[in-house]
């Protein structure tokens, strides 16, 4: 009899633990692997969504976050890096970890809305106050003398829509004469005098170094310049046609399982789509999806005519190939 | 007239007037020509400044996943910026030659004789940060190869490290009992080790839990392994299914003390309890000549043959000190063995054999004795300053044969009961690579009527010993 009641006492303990344990709230820690110029949208986004799932669950989580050229990061996830989830600023930085580290499903584009782009952005320019240099379009950026500051498509997201953005405009302007536009990007990558590694490097290069004439990247970077540093010193100008970039966001699937963040990790993405995502994303200067956002942000942003990738260029896997793979077109026109 | 003259100096004045206005536009232009050629080389500059700072950060980038690779005197390493993974390569090498003054006769083992003592490459580092692994191969003169003891495999084995307080080691190693038996080959204080060390296992196949404690004074280690006999390595148990446990505790309770004179001690006590089955070892003075041996043959009345069988255990408290030059470290062994007599029929015994030694130095050149390796202030260097680390060393040790063994398990004749040894040495510690070493060693022996028994041994050692 006594024996048995010792027996029952570490399975009454175990059984106690477990009640305890589940009963506690958690503390979760989340690795978000993005690019450069997304920092103070998550730092928003991020305590918006931590302030969410506190009071869905009880539980705390924590989003740290990594931010560096988009195919860089990629890389560093590819390599290793245990980011939980991934928001790149185009997809087939995200194929490229769904192809070579396998972490997560190839058809991982479609498991999210508007093929999980939460928010989209597009290419404009930032140029000095009173626009010394007359630009107002496409054409004046390769005109001589002009220098163009764009950041190294090879490893950034912004300058390949920056990019493909000059490349599609000069297809549009010459009849999809493909050797007018590489004679038109030629010139454009003339004028550049330096390259940067990332969207956030090339603004440094342009406001705090004083180098160039024009900043050729995202127009969300470029209203976070106005906004940080005066509107007495810079302008936007908006060209009549650009790019319509769609930054995407996903799940690191096998990451996120070993971690146990599966729930929370899907949950942080789902909040971007949500009203209070959509509106933190249109603060910050993106182009939200949601109607309701774009009603109250969509006035700060210049109308433009956008094209997208699958229209002009035939999609990322057919675009990364022809244009940014070793030896690619790109490699071609730019020489240092 | 007047009118000629006014109109005239209008002319001049005119002409003056309209030079003026033009000698100043041509002076503002060529103002704005120089400061758009200032403004053009700042933008120059800054671009240069620019690529500068950004070759900087790709450098500093790099860096932090370019692997590093070194090499010196502690060999050649290569490692991944982040240290997560080590490759070490490096080795040692011992010619020695073995001279027995007082033996002139062709027909006596005892051959004076140059030979390769260790050949010992050594491949070792870490995987994933946590994972040490070693792998050091010996090819000796004379190295056997057979199914029950490898001998060209030493050491082959993963230490899984996720704190110093616990890690857990695979494969084929030393077991942790025997104190000189864990000091490295290449770090010995006389060229052969003393007598304890051939009552505790070498190296042998396990797994062990192991971890520095209480901030690293107090290491522990404690293992399941196949099981060798005493002085024996193997790695394939081919005589029986029994393990033997072994452990040790070592504490170095002053490590971290200011008090000098009791920083370098250290003291612990080590021993193993399994069954052993199989051959048993013969027992070899510092000349490495035989001076004890069981009876083997056939296991016929005629020829009876003597193995273990049975419970083996041993016990071996040990200690060691250094402050400054000078080091001294000893340890005491007790191994008891049952065993069998196979002579048609069979007796069993339990023999208990002991060892001791006590074994001290001292370095002339000044240099801080440690019971690992030591590095000379000075390296030698023909005709300079540098003399290397010169290092006087003696010691005195037994080996005891339990009495019991006597007649029946052992040739009373043949083999000595005792043997009871003083060496002296001089090591010469070129750098830290090169070590020169010359012992004399002298053994007298209890029991046994040959003449080499009678007489005892006298021999001279030497050692060139190559480390990299």
């Amino acid at each position: 009899m006594k024996i048995q009641h010792y027996l029952k006492l570490p399975i009454i303990l175990a059984a106690t633990a477990g009640l305890v344990a589940s009963a506690s709230a958690k503390d979760i820690k989340l690795l978000n692997v993005s690019y450069d110029p997304t920092r103070e949208l998550y730092v928003e986004f991020n305590a918006a969504f931590a302030k969410h799932w506190k009071a869905k669950t009880g539980d705390s989580v924590t989003i740290d976050q990594s931010h560096g050229g988009s195919s860089k990061q990629a890389r560093s996830v590819i390599d290793g890096l245990s980011a939980d989830v991934v928001t790149l600023a185009l997809a087939y930085d995200v194929d490229a970890i769904a192809e070579r580290a396998r972490l997560l499903p190839p058809d991982w584009q479609k498991r999210l809305p508007n093929n999980s782009s939460p928010y989209t952005s597009t290419i404009v320019f930032l140029v000095r106050k009173g626009n010394p240099k007359g630009i107002k379009d496409w054409d004046d950026l390769v005109k001589p003398g002009v220098k163009l500051i764009p950041a190294n498509p090879k490893t950034s997201g912004a300058a390949r829509w920056a990019y493909l953005a000059a490349w599609g405009y000069a297809l549009k302007k010459n009849g999809n004469d493909e050797a007018k536009a590489k004679e038109f990007v030629t010139k454009f990558y003339k004028n550049v005098p330096v390259l940067d590694t990332g969207a956030r490097g090339a603004t440094t290069t342009f406001i705090q170094r004083e180098i160039g004439d024009v900043l050729v990247g995202w127009e969300n970077e470029a209203y976070l310049a106005l906004k940080e540093f005066g509107a007495d010193k810079y302008e936007i100008v908006t060209p009549s046609i650009s790019i319509l970039a769609e930054p995407t966001v996903s799940l690191v699937d096998k990451v996120a399982k070993k971690k146990g963040t599966e729930a929370v990790a899907k949950a942080y993405l789902d909040h971007l789509y949500s009203e209070e995502g959509q509106e933190i994303a249109g603060r910050n200067f993106y182009r939200p999806r949601s109607e309701a956002a774009l009603a109250k942000f969509g006035k700060q942003f210049a109308k433009v005519e956008l094209f997208t990738i699958d229209e002009v260029f035939g999609g990322w896997q057919k675009t990364q190939k022809a244009h940014f793979s070793d030896g690619g077109v790109f490699d071609q026109i730019y020489k240092p | 007239m007047n009118i000629e003259r006014v109109t005239g100096v209008a002319v001049i004045l005119a002409t003056g007037l309209s030079w003026s206005v033009a000698q100043a536009q041509s002076q503002e232009t060529d103002t704005k020509a120089l400061l758009q050629r200032i403004e053009e080389l700042e933008q120059k500059v800054r671009v240069l400044d620019r690529k500068r700072e950004l070759d900087g950060e790709a450098t500093t980038e790099k860096a932090k996943t370019t692997p590093v690779v070194s090499l010196g005197a502690g060999g050649f390493t290569v490692r991944t910026a982040d240290t997560n993974f080590v490759l070490r390569i490096r080795g040692y090498i011992q010619a020695d030659g073995r001279f027995y003054p007082d033996d002139d006769s062709p027909t006596s083992t005892r051959n004076d004789t140059f030979l390769l003592r260790r050949v010992r490459p050594i491949i070792e580092g870490t995987v994933f940060d946590k994972f040490d692994y070693r792998l050091m191969l010996d090819f000796p003169s004379g190295s056997p190869s057979t199914a029950g003891n490898n001998a060209y495999v030493q050491d082959a084995y993963v230490n899984y490290r996720p704190f110093s307080e616990l890690q857990f080691q695979i494969g084929k190693f030393k077991e942790p009992v025997g104190l000189e038996r864990l000091q490295s080959g290449a770090n010995l204080l006389f060229i052969e080790r003393g007598y304890p060390t051939q009552l505790v296992p070498n190296r042998d196949m396990g797994a062990q839990l192991q971890g520095d404690l209480f901030g690293g004074w107090l290491n522990y280690a404690a293992g399941i392994f196949n099981g060798v006999a005493n002085g024996g390595s193997g790695d394939n148990e081919q005589a029986d299914d029994d393990k033997d446990f072994a452990g040790r505790l070592f504490a170095t309770p002053f490590v971290k003390s200011e008090n000098d004179w009791l920083r370098g001690l250290g003291l612990g006590v080590a021993g193993t309890v399994g069954d052993q089955q199989g051959a048993l070892r013969s027992f070899v003075t510092p000349g490495q000549q035989t001076f004890f041996s069981y009876i083997t043959g056939a296991g016929t009345l005629a020829a009876p043959n003597v193995t273990a069988d049975g419970d083996i255990w041993r016990i071996s408290p040990q200690a060691y000190y250094y402050k400054g030059p000078f080091g001294i470290f000893g340890e005491y062994v007790i191994a008891s063995q049952e065993v069998r007599r196979t002579a048609g029929t069979s007796t069993f015994a339990t023999l208990r054999n002991t060892g001791w030694q006590v074994a001290a130095s001292y370095f002339l050149t000044g240099e801080d004795n440690s019971f690992k390796a030591v590095t000379p202030r000075k390296p030698f260097t023909w005709g300079g300053e540098g003399l290397g680390a010169v290092e006087l060393t003696a010691r005195y040790g037994q080996l005891d044969v339990d009495d019991d063994t006597f007649p029946l398990y052992a040739n009373a004749a043949t083999s000595a009961s005792k043997a009871s040894s003083w060496g002296v040495g001089v090591n010469w510690h070129l750098n830290r690579n090169i070590k020169l070493s010359l012992n004399y060693e002298q053994t007298e022996f209890d029991g046994g009527t040959s003449a080499f028994l009678e007489n005892g041994e006298k021999t001279v050692l030497t050692r060139a010993q190559f480390s990299f």
